[in-house]
Formats: structure tokens, sequence, C-alpha cells
């Protein structure tokens, strides 16, 4: 983070992914945080939740009050319920009663060249859309969005409305310029997914664009307004 | 460091800065049949300060590869170089399974000021039929840039790609059996097992690799650095363009590194057969 000038980081421990029992990984992210006061200070926790599983409700309440975490991500795909889910419906809804966000990450890795352990299916942009339909006013973060962003008419539109935030480190993210224009500049932010993905390329998208795309005051809000005030920070 | 509402956003576009201070060839570029081509590739490598693009029109996946596809695929750009010398590096591709119009028109585009060439999944590097074509190479002291397959990293091999992509393995053979020849493997970035690929060719001087691709792994660069070397590194973005310039400025390189990657490395290639930048 120093090495690139980032102040601060959103993040979650990978190993919600993989435990079974998510909470550890919270919790394990609760406890490196808190070994030094300037973690605290640059290190924003999302809490990783697992709706099919036992017990989550009293995960989610004891880490967003003990643990401090700022929101929850869910990874369908990886604990294999769909977004349809009823129990993921009902996370969705206690997580928007809290005022935090859910962040759906449309790929960890790319699975072409990714282990024969990992999952072999991505999310489109399309795929996560009817859990935005099913919980329009929850607040949601889309990151690494690497697979297709093609949507229909009135999904553009869905998002438009809905308090959204997608970050800048998926592959997707082409033509930053015109998805301003289609989505609004205060759904974009500075992401790098990292440390799968390099460190650089997120910010780049940004940078690169011309002052008649973004002027100094959005590029200020891509790089941390837009998550500053989406976050309550 | 702190992060609040109150600290002052950066003013300053000093990740664009340090972007314009290397001079770059994009290794691995291509241009399209399409009617927003090359004026959208252009736009990108101005914003990254992308001074030469090697490009090609390789055929269509799954196409006979025929002649006249090639033929086409080059006039095509042959077409857009004369539009913007200044801008491009043409590179032909084409098929040999048809040795005499193969033979044919790498003359007819290195008569029009081509360099290099492109080849896709039609024909493996390693089968017999490139044999006349690497040894024209070898020749004109140009490289020949293979595309390589993707999914291998799942052992079974992914069921989308034709049975005649070339694998490293392929790479392995050719460069075994002209070391004097020079072979990039493509775009380790481009969704194939960059890991496989850089430890296959790594006792193989006469081949380089691109980091060219949409899968911009941090790891890539460090990896290839480790296994391949600094000195057969090329830039490259094969129309991923943040990602192309954004892992090399990530990557933990040197000064002289970045240098390199961005520029050096293929224009001492581009120098054997006399085609530098800044001749």
């Amino acid at each position: 983070m120093d090495a690139h000038g980032i102040a601060a980081s959103v993040l979650t421990n990978i190993n919600g992914i993989f435990y079974k029992d998510t909470q550890a990984a919270n919790q394990e992210l609760y406890d490196e945080i808190n070994t030094s006061r300037k973690w605290k200070d640059r290190l924003i926790p999302f809490a990783v939740i697992n709706p099919v599983y036992s017990g989550w409700k009293e995960d989610l309440k004891i880490s967003t009050t003990r643990l401090g975490m700022k929101g929850v991500r869910i990874f369908p795909k990886y604990h294999r319920y769909t977004l349809d889910h009823p129990e993921c419906i009902e996370l969705v809804k206690m997580v928007r009663d809290m005022g935090l966000p859910i962040g759906l990450t449309l790929r960890m890795v790319d699975s072409r060249p990714s282990s024969w352990l990992d999952i072999t299916d991505e999310w489109k942009l399309s795929d996560i859309m009817p859990l935005v339909e099913a919980v329009p006013d929850a607040k949601f973060m889309v990151l690494n969005v690497a697979g297709s962003t093609q949507l229909e008419k009135e999904q553009v539109e869905l998002l438009k409305k809905t308090d959204l935030f997608i970050d800048t480190s998926g592959r997707n993210i082409i033509n930053l310029g015109e998805m301003l224009k289609t989505f609004g500049k205060d759904k974009f932010g500075f992401g790098t997914h990292s440390p799968i993905l390099d460190y650089r390329t997120g910010a780049l998208r940004i940078a690169a664009l011309r002052e008649d795309e973004a002027d100094a005051a959005t590029k200020a809000d891509l790089q941390a307004g837009n998550i500053i005030r989406f976050l309550g920070l | 460091m702190g992060f609040s509402g109150k600290e002052k956003p950066i003013k300053e576009n000093d990740l664009l800065k340090e972007v314009m201070k290397y001079r770059k060839i994009d290794s691995h570029a291509h241009v399209y049949f399409t009617d927003d081509s090359p004026q959208t590739q252009l736009d990108f490598a101005d914003r990254l300060g992308i001074e030469k693009m090697v490009i090609s029109r390789p055929m269509a996946p799954g196409s006979k590869g025929l002649p006249e596809e090639f033929i086409a695929c080059n006039d095509l750009i042959i077409g857009v170089v004369s539009k913007f010398p200044d801008r491009f590096i043409g590179q032909p591709t084409i098929n040999p399974a048809y040795p005499k119009e193969a033979m044919e028109e790498i003359k007819r585009c290195m008569d029009h000021g081509m360099c290099g060439l492109k080849l896709y999944n039609h024909v493996k590097l390693s089968d017999p039929l490139f044999y006349p074509i690497i040894e024209k190479y070898i020749d004109m002291k140009m490289i020949i840039l293979m595309h390589v397959g993707i999914g291998k990293s799942r052992v079974i091999f992914d069921a989308r790609e034709p049975e005649n992509v070339s694998t490293p393995e392929d790479f392995v053979i050719a460069a075994e059996r002209y070391p004097e020849a020079m072979f990039q493997l493509a775009h380790l970035g481009g969704g194939g097992d960059w890991l496989d690929a850089c430890k296959a060719v790594r006792p193989y001087p006469n081949v380089y690799v691109d980091v060219s691709g949409s899968n911009n792994e941090a790891d890539i660069i460090p990896f290839a650095l480790e296994y391949v070397g600094e000195d057969r590194m090329f830039f490259g973005c094969d129309n991923s363009f943040y990602q192309g310039v954004g892992h090399v400025l990530a990557a933990d390189l040197t000064e002289s590194q970045r240098k390199k990657l961005f520029f050096e490395n293929y224009n001492n290639i581009l120098k054997m057969s006399g085609n530098h930048v800044d001749r």
C-alpha cells in the first residue's frame, strides 16, 4: 500500500472462502488488524458470511458489532448456493437493515489458468441482477468485474437507481469513461483485487481518463471520494 | 498516513506521469476488421504512451486457414500500417499447410515492410510443416510469435481449444531443433498456464515471452523474471491495454528492467533485421 500510495484498503480474509466456518476467518482478520493501531487506521474489514451454514446470523451479529466489520462479502459459488437462495436473500436484507454493503466478487481468479482444485464458473454482471432485483434497496459492492457487462436496458436503469459501488480492478472495465456515462460517476471507484491482481491496473484506468471524461474532482471521487461516501467513512 | 473524509484528494496525477516516462513497444497487438479499428487501439495507445504497436490480424479460430484468408488478414495490416506508419509495425500471418502460398505471402508482406510472423492455432509450432518457415525466419533474423492455448493447468486441456493449438512443449521442440531461431511465446496473461509456460521454456534462450493479456495476476512478471529472465521478456497488451502497462508498473522492477521490458528488449530483436525504432 505504501509503495503505491494507497491510504486505506477494504479487505476480507481470503480464508473465508475456504474455511467451512467462515467466522474463524473473520476472527483471524480482526485479530490481525488489532495487532497494531496503525492497521486499524488503514484496513477496513469486511466479514465473510455463508448464509447456508449454521450460526450465520450470530456470526453476522458478532462480525458487525464486536469485530467492527464495515460490510459483508459473500461467495456463493465457493459456498455452493445460488443468489436466489432464501437464506442469501435474508442475509442481504439483514445487512441492508444494518446500513452496510454486500460485496459480490464476479470472480476471484481467472478460471482459465487457475488450479484444477478451484471452481470453473465465473459471473457476468447480469448474473448478480436477480439479487439486486430481490433487494433493490440494499447497498452493493460489485468487485473484479471480469465478466461481460452486457445488461438489458431495464437492468441498467435498476443499477443506476441502486446504491452501488463498482471497483476498477476487473478486466471488463475497458472503457471507464463510457461506463461513467452509463451508470453514473458516483458508482465507481479505485480497486485492485490485490494480492491476486496487480496493484496498478485499477488505478491506471482512472488515471488515463481524459478531462472530458472525468475532471479533477471526478477523478478524486473515483480515487477515494466515492468509497468514502459509500461506506460512510 | 491515515484515511478519513477530511483527507485531501490527490490532485497531481503522478501515476500517468510515471507511465509516460517510458518508451513502449507493444510486442503483441492487433487490429480488427471493424469500423472502429485502428482508432480504438490508437486511442488506448495514446492514453498510455505506447509509441509503437506490432500488429497482426490472425485468421479466425476454427477457420480453414486458406490462403485467401491469410492474404485478407495481411492486406488489412498493410492498409493500416500505410496509414499510420509511425505507430504500427506490421506482422504477417500465414498457414504452413499451404507451403507455396505461405512463402509467397511472406515475401509479399516483407516487400510491404512487414516484420516478424504471427501464428495462431491452425498448425502446431513443432509441426514439420513449419520447418521451412522457421528456416526462412532464421535467415531474415526475425522473431516468430506463436499463440499459446489455454487451460492446461486443469490437466485436461481446455475443450474449447482446437487440436492444433500450440502448447509450451511445442516451443521446446521447435527451440531445440532450431536454437538459432527466435520464438515469442504469446501472452503470459492470455489465459494460459503462465507458470507452466515459464518453467517449460526456461532452458531455451531463443524463446522469449510476452506479458500481454487480460489476466494481470500480480505474480506473472515476478515469476517470469525468475524463470525466463529480464532479457527475454517483452511488454505487450494483446488489446488489454491497462493490464499490459499496469502489471509492469506494479512489479518490483528496477528502472533498467522496466526499460528493457517496455522497449529495449523488443527493439533489440527488431534491430537484428534492421527494423528497429529510431533507426
